[in-house]
Parts: structure tokens; sequence; C-alpha cells
């Protein structure tokens, strides 16, 4: 009896261990299969993925084509991207890097299973300078009058103004932004733009902003 | 020895001058022009950047405007493009560029907008 029992407690073990290796395989197959998708699909010719940028000029920096990655990872929200990558509305209405041409919506768009593994992958792209856990979203008042009063930031981005979405055309869109960014990326960059986007056309707010507005407002944004 | 000392003084108070103003990419006026303050001001400066859509609260600067411009003196024109709208009475709209471009680099970018305005 002592012995069967001791045969069902191996057997446990044993399914266990082959279920958790198959488990752990398939993840790290989803990295690696995402990582070919990318190389496939050359995404590596207008986005970077080996990080931090080291762009010094806007010159070097009208040579990129699209959004840096490297810290993808720490930038979105996994759900978001996978559903994204399948039906890539445009988050710019202004072509990337332009703010002469609008932006023509063609990002390529990938199956279930490719926005699948390539999100698996863009999710190891981490940065050391986004600190994850230190923002919380929620509908923070300091962070609304910053928003709104002590800056402008609608001048440039566009967002929901009561049941209307209304703002400036040449950056990002905020509207539903909570979905799709990490309030620590928002932070981050607002906090050390040199280490996350160095050359950009939004303004240095590091020095305007106190540490504290600068987390209100990366709150705020966040619960969009 | 005193010498040392104040050397050393000087090149930290340098130091943190220029820690703690604005960066800069080494472009000249009109690069920075193109680059920052066309998207509202637009390209040519008459205030028809992309940002300027209908539902914003305020229009941006017509820099092309000689009467409107020439009521404003340099040091106006540095304050409001070094701190903003709101720390010179006028809108939020109009961010503060202190901490993107560098003290000279400001004072070249009011040459150009005196350039634009011709005033």
């Amino acid at each position: 009896m002592k012995r069967i029992k001791v045969y069902q407690k191996l057997t446990v073990v044993f399914f266990s261990m082959v279920f958790t290796g198959i488990l752990a395989g398939t993840a790290n197959a989803d990295v690696a299969g995402g990582q070919k998708i990318f190389e496939a699909k050359e995404c590596g010719a207008c986005h970077l993925t080996k990080g931090p940028n080291q762009d010094k000029t806007f010159e070097d920096k009208l040579k990129r084509k699209g959004p840096d990655l490297w810290f993808a990872g720490s930038k979105f929200k996994k759900e978001w991207l996978v559903k994204w990558l399948q039906d890539p509305k445009p988050i710019r209405q202004m072509a990337y890097n332009s703010i002469e041409k609008k932006n023509p919506g063609d990002h390529s768009k990938l199956s279930g299973k490719e926005a699948g593994d390539m999100t698996d992958y863009l999710m190891t792209l981490t940065s050391k300078d986004v600190v994850a856990g230190t923002i919380k979203a929620k509908k923070d008042l300091m962070g609304k009058m910053v928003f709104e009063k002590k800056q402008g930031c609608y001048g440039c981005h566009s967002s929901m103004r009561g049941a209307k979405v209304a703002g400036g055309l040449t950056g990002p869109s905020l509207v539903d932004v909570g979905k799709r960014l990490q309030g620590d990326w928002i932070y981050a960059y607002l906090k050390n733009p040199q280490a996350i986007i160095p050359v950009k056309r939004m303004p240095t707010y590091a020095g305007v902003l106190n540490d504290s507005e600068m987390k209100s407002v990366a709150s705020y944004v966040a619960s969009f | 020895m005193k010498k040392g000392i104040i050397s050393g003084v000087i090149i930290i108070v340098l130091a943190i001058c220029f820690v703690l103003q604005g960066q800069g990419f080494g472009a000249s006026p009109g690069e920075n022009y193109k680059w920052y303050c066309a998207q509202c001001h637009g390209l040519n400066g008459k205030g028809d950047g992309p940002n300027a859509t209908k539902e914003q609260p305020v229009t941006p600067r017509d820099h092309t405007d000689t009467k409107g411009m020439s009521k404003l003196t340099d040091a106006d024109i540095e304050n409001v493009i070094r701190d903003g709208g709101k720390a010179t009475g006028k809108s939020t709209m109009m961010p503060p560029w202190g901490k993107t471009m560098t003290d000279a680099e400001i004072k070249e970018l009011v040459k150009y907008l005196r350039q634009l305005c011709k005033c």
C-alpha cells in the first residue's frame, strides 16, 4: 500500500515536471519565434531594439522611420500590444518624425499567432531607467491640474475633452493611453528623457515640473 | 593653493549652470524653429502648424505679423520661449523651452523671430 502511494507521488512529480518543461519550452519558443518574425519582416528597418538610443542631432532622429522599441516591455501593456499588432490603427495623426505629412496608416498587420509571439519577444525588451511599480493609474487631481492648467499638454496631444477627442496632432494620441502605456514609462520619460528618447520634439519637463508633479501627471495620464 | 580652490569652485559653478540649462543639439536657430516651434507656429511662422486645430482654445501667434510682434521686446520674447506662456501671463498652450534649448539658442531664436516679423 505504501509502495503504491510512493509510485503515485512519483508519477505526479514526473508529469508536473514534463508539463512545466513544455510550458517553459513554449514560452521560450514564443520569444524566439517573435524575434524570428521581427527579423523576417525587417521591423528593425524602422524600429530600434538595441538601446539605449544614441541619437545626438535632429539629423540622427530624422533617419529613424518608427518609434524605438528597445524599451517596449517597459512601455507597453501586453494585452494592448497583442491586439494592436493585429489591427494597427494609427496612434499618431502625423507620419513619424514629420509635421507635414499625415500618417498613412500602413503599418504591417500580423496574424493572431504572429502577434502573440511578437508581443512575447517585445515584452522582453526593457529599460533599467523604467522602475516597475512606481506609478499607479488614478484620476490624480494634481496630475489633472498639470495636464490641463499648469501645462497645455493637449496643445500637441489629442485626448478626450468631455465626450469629444480634441487637441494637437504632432504628439502621439493620449486617447485611451492607459490601455496602451505603463505609467512607470511615462514617469521615467518625463523624469529623464535623455535616457529614454534623447532627441524629441516635446519640451523637456524635468526641471520645469517637480518630481511629485511628474508622478501625478503620469498617474493621471495612465488613467485615460 | 588658493588659486586651486578658486578654479575648482569656478569649474563646479560652470558645471552646475550647464546642467541646469537646456541641453540643446547644436542646431541653428532656423533648425530649432522648424523642429520645435513649427509644430504650432508653422514652418513659415504664420501660426498655422499642425497643432493649430479648430478645437484649440487659442491660436498660435503669427510670427510674420510685423505690427503685433513689434510690440514685444526681445526680453519679452526670450522670457516666453524660456518659461512658457503662463509665466508671462499668456496661454499655457505655449510650453516652456528653457530646459530643452540652451540660453544661447533661445537668444539666437529671438533674432530669428525678428527676421520672420521684419521688426
